[in-house]
């Protein structure tokens, strides 16, 4: 009986643990795409302060590709709106994870708890 | 204590760690704070680079090839710059552009900075409380924990409750007197045991304690009040003669200022009903009980009581029982002088005392006018006036009365006796003190014979007569049959014609 809790227990845990790792995955994800944000927050207020003489260049790879000013400032707008898209997205991911391991969680005590007693009875028997 | 002590050790590994937790904190602050600091020194010499470029057209410079090798090389187009926005975008713009970048970036990152700064402050104050928290729980510092038990939870019910008591009295006077005592004991008690247990009586105990506690608070003020309020005694006197019940403290008017525990007290006693009953029963203690009191040096001249009243300092003793003696014959002498005396100088309630002050003029003893009146009005003809008429009203009243009073004991009964008498004695004795007065003498009773039924006063006290010859003169018109009331204004009207 105790083993079999003890089986048990140990898949909880497993199952547990694995939660957790989603979660801080999608934790770091989101943290990233906020950092993206903020870095294309200050692009699009920079191109905003250019004005047509002065070219701009994306970065693709090693080589340096002219771009259009407008173009530039669309398609910097664009990433932003995606970049917050995901933002949210993760959220919602994130919290229903942080659900579900809670969930999980209080699974794993009850099961410790009932393993506890499984093993003091079977101390007691012995 | 062994559990005391466990907690102790536990207590000290968690605060050692809370401890170390802050300090992580405030290390990572630290680095970031230098980090911050760092790229904005990099900044700085990016905007000196900046500026000084575009000064020449080209430079000759060592180029980079590779990492060992260097060319010698030049450095063209100087004022133009490619600038990196983030994101893999870049912008070729003017040095002054650039330099407008930089400073974007410069306030970004001094922001950052201050940031940080302000929660490294934060943590380290946390730090240095979990610190003292440590040495506490560990007891080796010299700090020491406060610990009062409450053993008695009926005080905490009752301070509830006693709040509550807050309130306006609830309780009469007499009560918290009465509890005084038990009241002192039992918080004896109660502090002593640390709460008895006797649920029922302590509450009730603390709630009387505590209104007894607020009566004796109002005691103590208008006992510091009246006595404060020693000079008030004019304006106070002033308005007797709306207060019918003030006959013989109206007459106080006179009363030494420099008697004041005593004096003082009585003319405010019927304004202030309570404490002034209570200064009056000092009066009365102080008079009686051997308190110090004011010693009336009795000889037999005209008694001269020395009391500093400012004007006067001589107050000679009232012949009151004289004069009502005498209420009949018009002129009377101060025949038995010693006589009167020996009544006089029975003095049992604070009123009495009043009657000792009494001027001499022309044989005839005339009680003193309080200094607080005015005497501006003394030869004036106007008797319109309030304060005149209502002190004049006020010793008439209190002529009749104490006639009445005089005649019977001390006592508050009135006396239909010496009612008759009053009316004709308070006519013919104005008439006889001021020989100037030529006007026809009106008999009137100047106070209503049902006033001195109803008043509790002591025993008449001297009316204070500074009389004008008009305003005895109504003294004397107002008809003795009435007993309806006359506003004394009115009366002075009628008077005056």
């Amino acid at each position: 009986m105790a083993e079999a809790i003890q089986k048990k227990l140990k898949a909880e845990v497993e199952k547990y643990s694995q939660m957790q790792k989603d979660v801080s995955k999608s934790m770091s994800a989101r943290q990233k795409l906020e950092t993206q944000l903020a870095e294309n927050n200050i692009v699009k207020e920079e191109l905003d302060l250019l004005d047509t003489t002065n070219t701009v260049y994306k970065l693709i790879g090693p080589v340096l590709v002219k771009q259009d000013l407008d173009e530039a400032k669309a398609t910097v707008t664009k990433r932003l709106e995606y970049i917050n898209g995901e933002i949210q997205r993760y959220e919602t991911l994130l919290k229903d994870m942080e659900k579900k391991s809670d969930n999980h969680r209080e699974l794993l005590s009850s099961l410790q708890q009932e393993y506890q007693r499984a093993q003091g009875l079977a101390v007691g028997k012995v | 204590m062994a559990g005391k002590g466990k907690m102790n050790i536990e207590h000290l590994g968690a605060v050692a760690r809370l401890r170390e937790e802050h300090q992580k904190v405030v290390k990572d602050c630290e680095s970031r704070v230098l980090h911050w600091k760092k790229v904005s020194g990099d900044y700085e010499a990016l905007n000196d680079r900046l500026k000084t470029l575009p000064d020449q057209l080209s430079y000759d410079i060592m180029v980079p090839f590779g990492p060992l090798a260097f060319m010698p090389g030049k450095l063209v187009h100087t004022n133009e710059v490619t600038a990196l926005l983030g994101d893999n975008w870049f912008a070729k713009c003017s040095t002054k552009q650039a330099q407008k970048i930089v400073d974007h970036r410069m306030k970004y990152v001094k922001s950052e900075l201050n940031d940080l700064s302000k929660t490294m402050k934060n943590f380290e104050a946390r730090v240095g409380l979990v610190k003292d928290l440590e040495t506490i729980s560990s007891s080796k510092g010299g700090y020491v924990d406060i610990r009062e038990d409450t053993e008695n939870t009926d005080i905490a019910v009752t301070k509830g409750k006693q709040r509550k008591a807050h309130k306006p009295n609830s309780k009469p006077k007499l009560d918290a007197v009465l509890h005084l005592k038990k009241e002192v004991e039992e918080n004896e008690e109660e502090s002593r045991d640390g709460g008895s247990g006797k649920d029922i009586t302590t509450k009730e105990e603390l709630w009387a304690r505590l209104d007894e506690l607020e009566k004796l608070e109002e005691l103590q003020d208008e006992q510091d009040r009246l006595s404060y309020n020693a000079d008030m005694n004019g304006e106070d006197t002033s308005s007797f003669s709306s207060e019918e019940e003030k006959e013989g403290d109206a007459a106080p008017p006179e009363n030494g200022l420099g008697q004041k525990p005593s004096w003082t007290s009585a003319p405010h006693s019927k304004a202030q009903p309570s404490s002034d009953r209570e200064a009056e029963d000092d009066d009365e203690e102080e008079e009686g009980g051997g308190l110090p009191t004011i010693f009336f040096s009795h000889t037999t001249e005209p008694k001269k009581v020395r009391i500093n009243t400012g004007k006067n300092t001589m107050l000679k003793f009232s012949e009151r029982k004289e004069q009502k003696d005498l209420s009949k014959r018009k002129n009377k002498n101060g025949h038995s002088n010693g006589h009167s005396h020996h009544e006089l100088h029975k003095i049992s309630t604070p009123a009495d005392i009043y009657r000792v002050f009494v001027d001499m003029k022309n044989g005839e003893p005339i009680p003193r006018k309080s200094i607080l009146k005015s005497r501006s009005r003394e030869n004036s003809v106007c008797s319109e006036s309030s304060e005149s008429s209502a002190a004049d009203f006020e010793e008439r009243r209190m002529t009749g009365r104490s006639l009445s009073h005089d005649d019977t004991t001390h006592s508050d009964t009135s006396d239909g006796i010496t009612e008759e008498e009053s009316p004709t004695a308070v006519p013919l004795h104005p008439a006889s003190r001021f020989e100037a007065f030529s006007g026809t003498v009106v008999e009137k009773d100047p106070m209503p014979s049902a006033v001195p039924h109803l008043t509790i006063a002591p025993p008449a006290l001297p009316t204070i007569l500074e009389r004008k010859q008009e305003e005895v003169a109504p003294d004397v018109a107002p008809p003795q049959q009435a007993p309806k009331r006359v506003s004394k204004f009115k009366a002075a009207r009628l008077l005056q014609k």
